[in-house]
C-alpha cells in the first residue's frame, strides 16, 4: 500500500524528468533478474558491494547481455561479509561510486519487471541509496522467485513444507548453482529457477 | 562470467582472449523434456553447449525406430554443423530437461574467422579428431610419445657400401675403422645393382666356422634378401620388422637404392623399453619354461605400450609378430625337424589378422604337404595344443585347434573341405570360410597355406550368391547409434564388439574376398581396398580409425579388468570424456554407413 502510494507520487513528480520513462508501463517481453552483494544483512545499514543484472527473454537467460558492477569500497566492509561474497577491499579498487552504479543499473533495467531471490532485501537497500540521490524508488514490477516457488509447490504438493534455502530450491528445481554468492551468479541462478517454474517444473510431478 | 567449461576441445584451440569472448557471449536456455531445440530445415542460429541434460538427434524422415542418429550429453556441442551448412539437417530434441549455453551464430563465425584451428575442428574428419585425442593424451605426462612419432629417417645411419671385389679381410678392417656392425656389398651385375648385407657375425662365421680364406670376396657371405623399409615410415615399424624377421637391422631403401641402415641398437637408444627385452627373451629361450616366462610378460608389454600412447596399429603389429615368434618357437621345440618343411602351422581368426593384443583363445590349424607321411601326427598335435595352453593361450571353445583332426589335413584335403563349405553356405560353413580367410602362417612351409588360399579365392570370389550370404553376417548385429538413450541402466553400456568391431572386420573381409586381397589384417586389407579403388581412400582411412578406436576402448577395459574378458566389450559411455564420446559417435556412424554400402553392393536389402 505504502509502496503503491509512493510510486504514484514518484511518478507524478518525475513524469517530465530525465527518468520519466521508467514509470511507463512496460510492454516488451523482457525481464531482468537482479542481485546485490552487501556488507551486511541489516537493510538499514548494509552498503552495496556489487550489483548484477541479467536479462531474460523468450525463455533464455541472456548472460551475454548482463551487467556486473563493482562499487567503491564502502566503509563498513569487514571480514564477516568478505567471507561470504569474497570481494576484498582490493577487489573493489576502481569500482564505481554508488551514484554511477545506480545510474548504469537504471539504464540497464529500464522499466522491465524485476525478479530475484529474496528480492525485497535487494530492493530495499537499492531504494535506500536511490531515494536520496534520484528522488524516487524503483518503480518496476517485482517478481519474487522464492514466492513463486512456494506457490507452485503448495499447489502441486500441499503437504510438503517448503525448504526455502537457496541451494535446496535450486536442487529441487534441478538448476545448477552458478557462482553462488557472486551477484551475477545468484542473479543467473534465480533467473534459471524462474524459467523452470514458468515451464511448470512443479506442475509435472 | 558464467562457469562454462572451456577446458575441452574445441575451446582449447582458442586463446584466453577467445575463451573470454565465448564466456561473455553465451546465453543460457532451458529446454523441457521432448522440446524440439532445433528442427530439421531450420536455420542454425546458435551453437549449443549442454551444461546439463541429454539431447537426441533425430532424422524426422525416418520411422521412429530408425530415426535416432545421435545423442548428446553434458559437455557436448551441437548445432555448429547447422550453422556451417546454413540449416539443420536433423531435429534436435531434449531427452531430459536440458540446460544449454547458446553461442550465437555471429560470434561463432567470428571465432571461426579469427581462429583457423577452431574452425578446422568442426570440418574435421574422424581421423583428425583421433589424432587430436592422441596428442592430448600424449601431453598427459607421456614422455615416450616422441618415439612413436619418430620416423626411420631420423634414426638411420649412413650405409657402409663396399664393391664386390672387397675381401673379407678388407671388410673387417672397414667395419673396425668406422665402428659399424654391418656393411652392404654392391653387386654391380645385370642392369640394376643389387646390394647384399654382411654383418660382423657373418664374417666371423665365414672365417672361423667355415674356414674361408681372408682374401675371399666378402660378397660370398652376403645376404641378398634384405629386410627393407622407407625413410618416411615410423621407427616403430622398423622394430616390428626386426622382430618379425629375426634380424637386427633394416636397410632403408629409396628408389631401389639403400640410403641408410637402422640398427637394432639405434632403435633401442630411442626406445629403451620392455618390448625389446621381451622379444629378446623369446629369441633366447631354449626351453619351454623360459619361453613361458617370456610369454607371460607380453600383457605387461601391452600396458607399457598403451601408457606410452603408442598407436594401436603398431602395438598390434608388434604383438602379432611376438605371438607369431612364440608359437613358431614352441612349434620348433615340439615338432621334429623332418616334418617342419612338409607342414604349415597357421593361426586364424583375430590372431591371423594380427588384431589380437592380449592372448585369447588359440585358433590354429595344420596344413600338410600332399603325400607326406606322418603317422604320429595326431599325438604330436595334441602336444602342440597343450604346449600352447602352457604358454598362456587358452584352448578354443569351438575346438578349432590342431588337436582336432578336423583342422588338420593335407593340401588336397583342405581343398575338398573348402569346396564343401562353399557349396553348403550354411552358417557353420560360412564361419569356417571366414576363419580360413584370416589364416596366417606362423611356422613351417608357408607356401602350403598359399596353395590352400588360392583354392579359397578361386572357389568364392566370383560366386555372387556365396558372397551375398557371406556379407549378410556383417549386418547380423545392429549398430547402436544412440549412445545411451534407450538403455535401461547406463551401466549396461553398448557392445562395441558386436556393434562396431565385428561389422567392420567382417565387411572388410568380404570385400577382400571379392577382390582377392591376400592381406589378413583388417587395416592392411583396407589399404589394399583403397589402392584397388574398391573404397575411397578417405573412407578406408576413417573405417580404420573407427576400428582402432573400438579396439582401443575395448583393450583399455580389458587391461582395467585384468583379462576378465566377459564384459570388456561393453563400453559405458558415461565414463568417457566428451571428446571420446564424440569420436565413438562418429565411429558408429561410420559403421552404419559401411553397412549400408555392403547391403547395396551385395543386395542384402530384402534378405
Amino acid at each position: 500500500m505504502l509502496r503503491a502510494l509512493r510510486r504514484a507520487s514518484d511518478r507524478r513528480r518525475h513524469a517530465e524528468g530525465e527518468y520519466g520513462w521508467l514509470f511507463h508501463p512496460y510492454t516488451g517481453n523482457e525481464m531482468v533478474a537482479i542481485d546485490c552483494e552487501t556488507t551486511g544483512l541489516d537493510t538499514r545499514s548494509a552498503e552495496l558491494v556489487s550489483i548484477a543484472a541479467v536479462k531474460v527473454r523468450d525463455g533464455r537467460v541472456l548472460t551475454s547481455e548482463s551487467l556486473d558492477l563493482r562499487l567503491q569500497r564502502p566503509a563498513s566492509l569487514n571480514g564477516d561479509s568478505i567471507r561470504i561474497h569474497g570481494l576484498r577491499g582490493i577487489d573493489l579498487a576502481g569500482g564505481d561510486c554508488v551514484e554511477e552504479a545506480l545510474d548504469k543499473l537504471l539504464d540497464f533495467i529500464g522499466n522491465r519487471p524485476l525478479m530475484g531471490w529474496c528480492l525485497d532485501f535487494d530492493i530495499t537497500i537499492l531504494n535506500r541509496h536511490l531515494r536520496p540521490r534520484f528522488g524516487f524508488d524503483l518503480p518496476n514490477a517485482l517478481i519474487e522467485v522464492s514466492q513463486r516457488y512456494v506457490r507452485d509447490l503448495r499447489r502441486a504438493h500441499p503437504e510438503i513444507e517448503p525448504n526455502l534455502r537457496f541451494e535446496a530450491v535450486a536442487k529441487a528445481l534441478d538448476v545448477p548453482v552458478i557462482g553462488r554468492h557472486t551477484a551475477l551468479g545468484d542473479a543467473v541462478t534465480a533467473a534459471l529457477m524462474y524459467l523452470r517454474l514458468e515451464k511448470g517444473a512443479m506442475r509435472g510431478d | 562470467m558464467v562457469d562454462v567449461d572451456l577446458s575441452q576441445p574445441p575451446f582449447t584451440l582458442l586463446d584466453d582472449a577467445g575463451r573470454e569472448r565465448v564466456r561473455g557471449g553465451v546465453d543460457l536456455a532451458y529446454f523441457d523434456t521432448q522440446e524440439v531445440i532445433l528442427d530439421a530445415g531450420q536455420p542454425g542460429e546458435f551453437v549449443f553447449m549442454i551444461h546439463k541434460g541429454e539431447v537426441a538427434e533425430l532424422d524426422p524422415t525416418m520411422p521412429a525406430a530408425a530415426a535416432r542418429i545421435g545423442h548428446y550429453t553434458a559437455g557436448d556441442l551441437f548445432g555448429a554443423i547447422s550453422i556451417l551448412n546454413g540449416k539443420s539437417r536433423y531435429r534436435f530434441q531434449a531427452e531430459q530437461e536440458s540446460l544449454c549455453y547458446l553461442l550465437p551464430k555471429a560470434l561463432f563465425q567470428r571465432l571461426c574467422d579469427d581462429y583457423p584451428a577452431f574452425a578446422e575442428f568442426f570440418r574435421q574428419s574422424l581421423t583428425h579428431k583421433a589424432r587430436l585425442l592422441t596428442e592430448r593424451r600424449a601431453e598427459g605426462g607421456v614422455t615416450m610419445a616422441g618415439f612413436m612419432l619418430a620416423r626411420i629417417g631420423e634414426c638411420m645411419r649412413e650405409p657402409l657400401v663396399v664393391d664386390q671385389a672387397t675381401s673379407i679381410f678388407d671388410a673387417v678392417s672397414t667395419l673396425n675403422a668406422s665402428h659399424a656392425d654391418s656393411l652392404l656389398v654392391c653387386d654391380g651385375e645385370c642392369d640394376g645393382e643389387r646390394f647384399g648385407m654382411v654383418t660382423k657375425t657373418d664374417l666371423l662365421n665365414a672365417v672361423v666356422i667355415e674356414g674361408l680364406d681372408q682374401q675371399r670376396p666378402a660378397i660370398e657371405v652376403a645376404h641378398f634378401e634384405l629386410v627393407t623399409a622407407s625413410a618416411e615410415q615410423y621407427l616403430f615399424e622398423a622394430l616390428v620388422r626386426m622382430t618379425r624377421h629375426e634380424v637386427a637391422r633394416v636397410v632403408v631403401v629409396e628408389e631401389g637404392k639403400p640410403v641408410g641402415v637402422v640398427e637394432l641398437t639405434d632403435v633401442l637408444s630411442f626406445f629403451s623399453s620392455r618390448s625389446y627385452v621381451v622379444s629378446l627373451q623369446v629369441e633366447q629361450a631354449d626351453s619351454l619354461d623360459e619361453l613361458a616366462r617370456a610369454s607371460a610378460r607380453t600383457p605387461e608389454l601391452v600396458r607399457a605400450l598403451m601408457a606410452q600412447g603408442v598407436k594401436l596399429r603398431f602395438a598390434m603389429g608388434l604383438l602379432a609378430a611376438l605371438n607369431g615368434r612364440i608359437m613358431a618357437k614352441a612349434w620348433g621345440f615340439v615338432i621334429d625337424a623332418a616334418h617342419r618343411d612338409a607342414s604349415c602351422l597357421i593361426v586364424m581368426g583375430s590372431e591371423g589378422r594380427g588384431e589380437q593384443i592380449l592372448k585369447t583363445d588359440q585358433d590354429n590349424a595344420l596344413i600338410l604337404a600332399d603325400g607326406h607321411a606322418w603317422p604320429e601326427c595326431e599325438a604330436q598335435m595334441r602336444e602342440v595344443t597343450d604346449t600352447l595352453i602352457r604358454l598362456g593361450y587358452p584352448p578354443c571353445p569351438g575346438n578349432i585347434m590342431v588337436s582336432n583332426p578336423d583342422w588338420v589335413g593335407s593340401v588336397s584335403e583342405w581343398r575338398e573341405r573348402i569346396a564343401r563349405w562353399a557349396a553348403r553356405r550354411d552358417g557353420d560353413s560360412l564361419m569356417k570360410l571366414a576363419i580360413m580367410l584370416d589364416a596366417h602362417a606362423v611356422a613351417g612351409q608357408t607356401a602350403l597355406l598359399e596353395q590352400v588360399r588360392d583354392e579359397l579365392f578361386e572357389r568364392c570370389r566370383r560366386d555372387e550368391i556365396l558372397l551375398s550370404y557371406f556379407a549378410r553376417t556383417a549386418l547380423r548385429f545392429s549398430t547402436p547409434l544412440t549412445l545411451f538413450g534407450s538403455l535401461k541402466k547406463p551401466q549396461h553400456g553398448i557392445d562395441i564388439k558386436k556393434g562396431g568391431i565385428f561389422p567392420i572386420v567382417h565387411g572388410v573381409r568380404t570385400l577382400a574376398l571379392e577382390r582377392g586381397i591376400r592381406a589378413t589384417s583388417t587395416l592392411d586389407r583396407l589399404d589394399a581396398l583403397a589402392e584397388d579403388g574398391r573404397l575411397e581412400a578417405n573412407f578406408a582411412e576413417d573405417l580404420g580409425e573407427a576400428l582402432a578406436l573400438f579396439t582401443e576402448l575395448r583393450l583399455r577395459q580389458q587391461l582395467e579388468r585384468d583379462g576378465d574378458g566377459e564384459d570388456a566389450n561393453r563400453v559405458v559411455v558415461q565414463q568417457l570424456s566428451s571428446l571420446e564420446r564424440d569420436l565413438l559417435r562418429e565411429a558408429l556412424h561410420m559403421v552404419k554407413d559401411f553397412k549400408q554400402r555392403l547391403s547395396q553392393r551385395f543386395h542384402l536389402e530384402y534378405s
